[in-house]
């Protein structure tokens, strides 16, 4: 079953100490323990940096004065690095002078607390920039979403099309991309009313969802058009995927038309070895493919790779 | 013959010794700071300016927020009479900071006699 795309996730909020200082770190275990959130330890500047690239924390509390790497140049990679950019740091300093808070903040720290810090202070500064964060990045992930659905919206479906062709060509790794139109789809909203087309379509949508692969992304590519992302997927096992959720959606009896079935036709494209191609390619192989779904009588699926160009099945 | 009596011997307090969160760890950290204190002094008498700095720049920033405020503030007098100076400025700044290493093992003695017995850990020196 594909992830939601706003997932709930139960873990803690996981903060990053990079500070030399042991007692510092022994404190902060202390005082923050009835904190909702799982402290992790880093004793230098590189430390700190490694991790928080392999594993981008919820916050970083950062002491600026340390041997070998200090915090102004931490902070300073921690912005250059597209992973651990949106990730808010939290200036805890003995040093205090008006330059250093100036460069911190000018760096990207969002708050700049002076040792010896106050817990009650400390604390409550932690929860508000963990808020921030939190509607931060669910902003970002709804201004991505479809507002009917629930599926990714269009634009994250470009973003991540590029990215995964960029990958499976590095890699010569499979990739398919499906893309599936509602048959007939007009005739559900001119017969039985424009909710009952919305219900249509978020009935599709929950289809899709539920029987396509975690590791698919599914999205709502516009009107009655949706696309499913397979990364590591050939296109002959893309088709076997997608003739699952046809045969699905054709076997629901919709509550608003019980006498009314709805159908969807596909059109899959991909690479088997990872060949380079754009991902207009893939679109318009995949495009062309649910044209010929259409025109050979719909609720069909029709694939094709795109090392070879050439229609392969129709199921 | 009667003993002259020493200068009273105050046991310095954490401001923190009545919180039980912070007890036993305001009592480790206690019973370190005559042995911090004395690595300040040696780094000292060695004429190493800059690793005087940095214990007394990690004291300051920790003493504080464990209750010992006075002993913070002793560390950052140390640590600010060295900040900002190249190193023979520093070494030669270490002349002058005798008196002020003194009174911070000073204050470090007092916290470790006015800290609650630990069972974690040994005691410094």
């Amino acid at each position: 079953m594909n992830a939601d795309p706003i997932h709930t996730d139960d873990s803690k909020p996981q903060v990053l100490v990079i500070d030399d200082s042991p007692d510092v770190h022994r404190l902060l275990a202390a005082r923050l323990k009835r904190e909702e959130l799982e402290l992790v330890d880093a004793s230098t500047g590189d430390e700190g940096l490694s991790m928080a690239k392999a594993r981008p924390p919820a916050l970083v509390l950062l002491d600026l004065d340390m041997p070998g790497t200090d915090g102004f140049q931490v902070l300073r990679q921690l912005k250059d690095d597209a992973a651990t950019h949106p990730v808010p740091v939290i200036v805890l300093s003995g040093l205090a002078s008006m330059q250093d808070k100036i460069t911190a903040f000018e760096l990207g720290a969002v708050d700049y607390i002076t040792k010896p810090f106050e817990f009650s202070e400390l604390r409550v500064r932690i929860r508000s920039a963990l808020r921030v964060h939190r509607l931060l990045q669910l902003l970002a992930t709804r201004a991505q979403l479809d507002g009917l659905t629930g599926l990714w919206n269009r634009a994250h479906f470009d973003q991540r099309l590029a990215e995964e062709v960029s990958k499976a060509a590095r890699h010569n790794r499979p990739l398919s991309v499906a893309i599936a139109d509602c048959d007939h789809f007009k005739s559900v909203n001119d017969t039985f009313g424009h909710p009952a087309g919305d219900a249509v379509l978020q009935g599709v949508a929950k289809v899709l969802r539920r029987e396509s692969r975690t590791s698919d992304v599914v999205c709502r590519y516009g009107g009655e058009e949706f696309v499913v992302l397979m990364p590591e997927t050939a296109p002959q096992d893309a088709a076997a995927v997608c003739d699952r959720i046809r045969l699905a959606v054709e076997g629901i009896a919709w509550p608003r038309h019980p006498e009314h079935r709805v159908t969807i036709s596909f059109g899959v494209a991909g690479t088997e070895t990872g060949k380079s191609a754009s991902p207009e390619a893939f679109i318009e192989s995949a495009d062309r493919n649910l044209y010929m779904s259409k025109r050979t009588g719909r609720n069909k699926v029709t694939s094709s790779t795109i090392d070879h160009p050439r229609p392969a099945a129709a199921a | 013959m009667i003993p002259s009596n020493p200068a009273p011997f105050r046991p310095l307090r954490s401001l923190f010794a009545g919180d039980p969160e912070m007890r036993e760890l305001v009592s480790e950290f206690a019973a370190e700071l005559p042995e911090r204190a004395g690595q300040i002094a040696r780094h000292a008498e060695g004429r190493d300016a800059a690793a005087v700095m940095r214990l007394a720049h990690q004291l300051r920033g920790a003493a504080g927020a464990y209750g010992f405020p006075t002993i913070g503030e002793s560390a950052g007098r140390i640590e600010d009479a060295l900040r900002g100076l190249d190193n023979p400025g520093r070494t030669r700044a270490l002349e002058g900071l005798r008196t002020q290493i003194e009174e911070l093992a000073g204050l470090c003695d007092s916290a470790r006699a006015g800290a609650p017995i630990s069972h974690s850990r040994s005691p410094g020196r």
